[in-house]
């Protein structure tokens, strides 16, 4: 973590370019390997490269390193004092746990500040199980697991408990609800331990493989059972059941992705969870298209499926068991998308297990951009970037204040924020009677293990959960140090200044608003100043700001160019005048300025790059030679290479050959920006400047770096000595002429090459020429071949 | 989306054992995909008509405004949505065809299932025309209506669409669905069973009225031969039939063919075909005993199902009828099966298995004999049992919530661990006997 910051540090010092920390890497990188590299032979490296690619790119599409989420929610005791306690990553590189005590009133809010510990990785799971009235967290990191202990005393302080390390990243740590102190913990290579806190790691199996088929994702689960010796492990291809006395022999078989859970092709595991809480024997599965719910009892055959359409898979749930003759409430979340989904299925034992009620889409943190007062654009921006981060973690509880119902739900996103919405509950119109085929299991399945009592059909109690509002919990990262002064604050809410926007929350027409309340209003007013006074400083620079620049570098380390400068002054009038005239300017005054802004990018734009100018070479198979231009040192040297090639060039003419023209045509290329390279000087005289001329020159710009006078457009093109320069064999002048000719007679006035003239405004002379000159050479290789 | 579509479709229906085949190349779907295959990623850009990508991409739009709705509730936006999604039909170039009538067809449904002014009349007729829609799923859309009548309990109407259903013939298509015509008749056989049991009442009610009695007899026993017929053609297949099983064992019951019955009950729970089902082995169980049969087949048939499922109900009874035994192999039966379903997270608080376990502990116990079982048993839990059963924290909450439980507990307790400390608390005036034994 220190090289980490180290490394941020060294960083700041050179400002400008979000790219630039690359920099150093690439360098160390190339003082490490430049004794070796060029060893390796070129196919097994680019095969090693082939491989780093694809991983980096999947995991870009889909990070499973998230699987479990890394928020957890730790219930009051006794469920009596409306208090528990979050449990979450932050810092700057969200490799801090907080504990941190929440009190649930109408808004919940924070008290007191939070515990901290200080780890050394990012935190990418956060799991808590309560057993025998004590709390026991596990975190995960890549590298470290750790258990944390939390006495179920309001106030009492968590203490570590234990820490593992890890060779290969873990993938899953459960925590036992069965027994204090017990975990399960996997690791990428197919090992499942048993981590008990007093006696230690027990292995439970080691199988690099995946369970029913070959799949070669690494990821790897286990959670625990009915039975508190007995583990299901998991893998994108299914669950089985592990018993931890003898676990070689002792397994079955729990899911399986195939035809008896009706699977589709494609389909994988993504997240299992033990629904212990609900029934003892059941069992949730997620996978990329459907949920499902196992009943240990019956392997194999779900008892509920459910196609959940979710856009990302869901790689967060979290259950919220109901009371006996009540629905089980399962929340699935996705990282990506933020999507959240609120499911209710009831049965089990008495009845067959069926879903309650349609599924619910809950309002995900993007959401709630609409609801925030209307922002300066760049602002709006950022606080978009901020707000669409991934989902992180899932936490939600139920809370009975006499009649009043609700569900409180915190969603963590990779930002560090913790957002809360409250779901309240609403008996007021009963439901349709929910007992359809879609959610039911196989047909005739009838309730496990007991007779079949009249179905309970035309239930009406549903224990639904009608969406009321959203609101937000202040930032917990960003805002750290301002939380002493934010919490005085909240406990008393100030009326609102200002009526809020109302604006339709969903990107689809015709929806529900939801109104944050006053005080909710009012948080997120806080939070959002919080927010922009600590980005003020990276704001200006463009570069995502996950970590919080403010701790790290003192202000002045921070402060951009204090205003215009005089040059920019002059050219933003230079610009203002130019503009109210309508012309245009051809370049700028001062073209020696040291990086100039704008015409880099053009640069790039224009294509002329030597990375282009390679691929260009590549593809027309010149490759060997580009590269003996490169390597050849001495611009001396490459003008007599070009000069001899010219003459080869020349009598490839001659042969006029169809294969010799291509080559030809396309050397030149090259050499044209081999030369942009080396200057413009050179250029002026072995080519005519084209297109460069037309219209007017702009009021201010100085003759000095204007190109030289020079024919006609039409007549530059069309000259035939032009056409031999750029190796177009003789047969083919013709046509190309007359194709040219039409072109370039098609409007009265000045020819205008569609598109392209309007982006030559500021590139500098040279630039421009060889650009504009290019243009329809370019397309020759393609229209010829 | 188009992969959403397939995808989709294919996903909702549990006994849909058809898969269709992948339409892109799945090398290069591998190198752009993750691990994981994504439905919903954004497709490759192909390059094809822009017109038809248009297309497909408000369509897309389309399905996910319906999703929006749907699953917010909102039954009347997600209609007006799906009456212009309905156009996919018309102008639909691939072979997505079938998928995009199936999506309405499920839409649909959801829709008319739950918006305020629906009614069976207009559902009726929307699940006709989806039956002409799509020839491919003409049977499963049928089970849908028919399953949707009977939730409305308009029963004559679902056994009408069952009949019209399973007198269906289409070529090729009436075999491919072979699947779903045997659950269609199944399901005819249930509701034959339905009214042959309302006869049955009728029957047993008005015992005396002879002359009444002979047509409804009839009229019974004629329902008994089609609900047979077709109720024992599904449970042929590999399958989970719980409700078919027992309303065909029940016939056959009812006109004394117990040997069929048991044939049955033996096929479903013993055939290796069919999945492991406890259901199966407690069906048996209690055939058995309505038989009565001998304890030894009673308990041959709990012990299966102790195997599969030890932390099953019956187990308690299990134990009791082995404590009664006088093997000794039974009762040591007994003492690994109370144990065995004491593990288990469901039982902790049972105040009935506690007990089978306190009384068959104290006989060893009282008896001197067979210590060694406790012992034994003891052995492979004494690492984890205490912090599960016997902790402090525990204790304490039993004794609040159930004080008989905390009795049965602190007798266990007692013996097992050697000492009487952890359940200090419960009152020493109640005069229980605790011996003491080092295990």
């Amino acid at each position: 973590m220190t090289a980490l910051l180290e490394d941020i540090d060294r960083l700041e010092a050179r400002r400008g370019c979000p790219r630039q920390h690359l920099a150093s890497r690439l360098r160390w990188f190339s003082h490490l390997c430049r004794d070796w590299l060029f060893e390796v032979p070129l196919g097994l490296l680019a095969d090693c490269l082939h491989e780093e690619l694809t991983q980096q790119w999947s995991s870009l599409l889909f990070d499973d390193s998230l699987t479990g989420g890394a928020l957890a929610w730790l219930p009051p005791e006794d469920g009596g004092t409306p208090r528990g306690c979050l449990v979450y990553p932050g810092g700057q590189a969200m490799n801090h746990l907080y504990f941190q005590d929440v009190v649930l009133e109408a808004l919940p809010h924070t008290r007191g500040s939070p515990v901290q510990f200080e780890l050394s990785g990012r935190i990418r799971q956060v799991a808590a199980a309560r057993v025998d009235g004590q709390d026991f967290v596990g975190v995960r990191s890549d590298y470290h697991c750790g258990v944390w202990r939390v006495p179920g005393k309001t106030g009492a302080a968590p203490a570590p408990l234990q820490v593992i390390r890890t060779d290969v990243p873990a993938s899953c740590l459960t925590v036992s609800p069965h027994l204090p102190g017990e975990l399960s913990v996997c690791t990428q290579s197919g090992t499942v331990y048993l981590w008990n806190v007093e006696t230690g790691l027990q292995k439970l199996r080691h199988d690099s493989q995946t369970m029913f088929f070959r799949d070669h994702s690494p990821w790897r689960w286990s959670d625990f059972t009915a039975h508190p010796r007995v583990l299901s492990c998991a893998d994108r291809t299914g669950l089985q059941c592990l018993d931890a006395r003898a676990p070689k022999r002792c397994h079955f078989d729990l899911f399986k992705v195939g035809e008896e859970a009706g699977c589709q092709q494609g389909e994988r595991v993504v997240l299992p969870m033990y629904l212990g809480r609900a029934h003892p024997s059941q069992y949730l599965v997620t996978t990329q298209f459907s949920v499902y719910v196992l009943d240990e009892r019956l392997p194999l055959v779900p008892v509920l499926k459910w196609p959940h359409m979710m856009k990302a898979p869901p790689l967060f749930a979290h259950l919220m068991p109901g009371k006996p003759e009540r629905s089980h409430k399962v929340l699935l979340g996705a990282s990506r998308t933020q999507e959240l989904l609120l499911l209710q299925y009831r049965g089990g034992s008495q009845s067959p297990c069926q879903l309650a009620g349609t599924p619910q889409k809950l309002h995900n943190i993007a959401g709630c951009l609409q609801h925030l007062p209307t922002q300066l654009p760049h602002r709006h921006h950022l606080l978009q970037q901020r707000l669409s981060a991934p989902a992180a973690g899932l936490a939600a509880m139920l809370q009975e204040d006499g009649p009043h119902k609700s569900m409180l739900i915190f969603q963590l996103s990779e930002a560090g924020d913790v957002f809360c919405q409250r779901l309240t509950h609403k008996t007021a119109q009963p439901l349709a009677p929910p007992s359809r085929d879609e959610a039911t299991t196989a047909p005739g399945s009838s309730p496990l293990f007991e007779a079949p009592a009249s179905s309970p059909d035309g239930l009406g109690n549903e224990g639904e959960e009608e969406e009321e509002q959203t609101f937000y919990l202040p930032n917990l990262e960003v805002i750290i140090d301002e939380e002493e002064e934010e919490e005085e604050d909240m406990s008393t809410p100030a009326p609102l200044e200002e009526a809020e926007l109302l604006q339709e929350p969903c990107a689809s027409p015709q929806p529900s608003p939801a109104v944050p309340s006053p005080a909710a209003a009012l948080r997120y007013r806080r939070w959002l100043r919080a927010l922009f006074r600590a980005w003020r400083e990276p704001a200006r620079h463009t570069w995502p700001s996950s970590l919080s620049q403010r701790r790290l570098f003192t202000r002045r380390d921070l402060e951009g160019p204090a205003g215009p400068s005089s040059l920019q002054r002059q050219m933003r009038q230079q610009l203002r005048q130019t503009m109210q005239e309508g012309g245009r300017i051809q370049c700028w005054e001062p073209l020696a300025l040291q990086p100039p802004p704008l015409p880099q990018t053009w640069e790039l734009a224009g294509g002329l790059d030597p990375l282009s100018t390679r691929l260009t070479a590549a593809w027309a198979g010149d490759w060997e030679q580009w590269w003996e231009e490169r390597t050849s040192f001495s611009v001396a040297q490459r003008q007599r290479a070009l000069r001899e090639r010219r003459r080869r060039q020349k009598r490839a003419q001659g042969r006029r050959s169809l294969s010799a023209s291509f080559t030809s045509s396309l050397t030149y290329q090259s050499e044209l920006s081999e030369l942009s390279d080396v200057g413009p000087s050179q250029l002026s005289h072995s080519h005519p400047p084209i297109l460069s001329q037309e219209g007017s020159p702009p009021a201010g710009s100085p003759p000095v770096h204007s190109p030289p006078p020079s024919p006609a457009p039409e007549e530059a093109l069309l000259s035939s000595q032009s056409f031999r320069c750029r190796g177009i064999p003789k047969e083919r002048r013709k046509t190309l002429r007359d194709y040219l000719s039409v072109w370039a007679e098609g409007p009265p006035e000045p020819p205008e090459p569609p598109g392209s003239q309007a982006s030559q405004l500021c590139i500098p002379s040279s630039q421009s020429q060889l650009s504009s000159a290019s243009q329809p050479r370019r397309k020759r290789p393609r229209m010829g071949f | 989306m188009d992969s959403f579509l397939e995808e989709d479709a294919e996903a909702v229906v549990v006994v849909d054992g058809k898969r269709r085949k992948r339409r892109r190349n799945p090398a290069a779907q591998a190198a752009m995909h993750p691990s994981l295959h994504l439905p919903f990623l954004p497709p490759l850009p192909v390059s094809s008509n822009e017109h038809k990508l248009n297309f497909k991409k408000s369509k897309e739009a389309c399905l996910d405004y319906i999703q929006d709705a749907l699953l917010q509730k909102q039954w009347k936006r997600a209609a007006e949505f799906l009456t212009c999604y309905v156009e996919s039909l018309e102008k639909d170039y691939s072979r997505e065809h079938i998928s995009a009538s199936e999506m309405i067809w499920r839409i649909g449904t959801e829709i008319l299932w739950h918006h305020s002014q629906s009614s069976v009349k207009e559902f009726s007729c929307f699940m006709e025309q989806m039956k002409t829609l799509g020839v491919k799923r003409y049977l499963k859309v049928c089970l849908e209506h028919v399953f949707h009548l009977l939730c409305n309990g308009q029963i004559d109407e679902a056994y009408q669409n069952l009949s019209l259903a399973e007198s269906w013939r289409f070529g090729e298509q009436t075999a491919i669905q072979d699947k779903e015509m045997k659950l269609i008749q199944a399901y005819r056989g249930l509701l034959d069973y339905c009214s042959w049991s309302k006869q049955k009442s009728i029957l047993l009610e008005h015992g005396e009225d002879e002359f009444s009695d002979l047509a409804v007899e009839q009229e019974m026993h004629s329902y008994f031969r089609k609900a047979a017929v077709n109720l024992k053609e599904i449970i042929k297949i590999p399958g989970v039939w719980d409700v078919f099983v027992k309303c065909y064992v029940d016939l056959l019951e009812f006109y004394g063919d117990h040997n069929e019955a048991r044939q049955v009950l033996n096929e479903y729970a013993y055939n290796s075909k069919f999945p492991a089902n406890p259901n199966a082995h407690v069906y048996l169980y209690q055939f058995l005993k309505r038989q009565g049969e001998s304890k030894k087949s009673l308990i041959s048939a709990l012990k299966i199902l102790h195997d599969i499922v030890p932390s099953h109900e019956l187990m308690i009874d299990f134990n009791t009828m082995l404590q009664k035994s006088k093997k000794r192999r039974k009762r040591r039966l007994g003492l690994e099966v109370i144990f065995a379903g004491l593990d288990y997270a469901g039982w902790k608080e049972n105040e009935k298995a506690w007990s089978c376990l306190a009384r068959q502990v104290k006989q060893i116990v009282i008896s001197e004999k067979h210590l060694d079982w406790i012992k034994q048993e003891w052995n492979s839990r004494k690492d984890w049992w205490p912090a599960f059963h016997f902790s402090r924290y525990l204790a304490k909450r039993n004794w609040q919530e159930n004080k008989n439980l905390s009795y049965e507990k602190a007798l266990v307790a007692g013996i097992l661990l050697g000492k009487v400390g952890l359940f200090e608390m419960l009152p020493k005036t109640k005069g229980r006997i605790r011996p003491r034994i080092s295990c």
